[in-house]
């Protein structure tokens, strides 16, 4: 076991994504749900995949992502969110 | 009332509201409600009826998380760092391992902060800064594709 390794990517990634958009997402998310189970395990599972699709793609295996088009895609999608949570006739 | 074990529900909410997602029981229904509605054929309190937004279910939540953070996170800085230590070291299984325990830290930090400010900030603050902090998030991810 490559221990430098594993901890060179594990304090590259937790320091990239510290106060990063998904962690701020997640925080919004979990604060406004009432189920912050969820909020987690909807986190955990697309961070997870999106980083397996990294690897995979560092291991050389073609593949190409329209980034912008995602981004463009989860912009929406969270302004959507956010539009859901000011709309909310109750309270 | 019976809830999920692992994480429990903020008191505040469930006090200002009780509200049952898809995973609780109902609760016994008091003898003093006169009629149930005609669209609701179960005799549960409307209270409790689920609204489009807070009563979005376990999976239902589950899934906009997933695919609104998945869509951000793809082709961002964390997947490009784990993409290129992978292509430097060969090694996809330990870098992957790595990443994913960072991951799950991030969001765990991430959810508990947020869970912690539910309890602390009245509901009416709370949805107001949730909503602006997507919107931050919107607005950051249109300045991605601005400055690609």
């Amino acid at each position: 076991m490559d221990w430098q390794l594993l901890s060179l990517s594990f304090v590259t990634v937790f320091l990239a994504e510290i106060g990063d958009k998904s962690q701020l997402a997640a925080i919004a998310l979990s604060g406004s749900s009432r189920s912050p189970q969820a909020v987690f395990l909807g986190t955990v599972t697309a961070l997870v995949l999106a980083s397996f699709v990294g690897v995979i793609i560092g291991e050389g295996v073609a593949a190409f992502l329209p980034a912008k088009l995602l981004k463009a895609g989860a912009a929406i999608g969270f302004a959507l969110l956010a539009l859901g949570i000011l709309m909310n006739p109750e309270d | 009332m019976r809830c999920l074990n692992w994480v429990r529900l903020p008191p505040c909410k469930s006090q200002r509201k009780v509200r049952y997602t898809s995973l609780e029981f109902s609760p016994p229904k008091p003898v003093t409600v006169s009629e149930p509605l005609p669209n609701n054929p179960d005799g549960v309190d409307s209270s409790s009826i689920d609204t489009p937004k807070r009563g979005k279910s376990f999976w239902a939540t589950c899934t906009s998380t997933f695919l609104t953070i998945l869509l951000a996170e793809m082709g961002d800085k964390t997947q490009l760092a784990t993409l290129l230590i992978t292509a430097e070291s060969h090694r996809p299984w330990i870098v992957f391992a790595g990443a994913a325990t960072a991951l799950i830290a991030t969001s765990l930090i991430g959810v508990a902060l947020g869970w912690w400010l539910a309890r602390r900030v009245s509901p009416k603050v709370m949805d107001l800064a949730a909503a602006a902090m997507l919107m931050t998030v919107a607005v950051l991810l249109l300045w991605d594709i601005v400055g690609m």
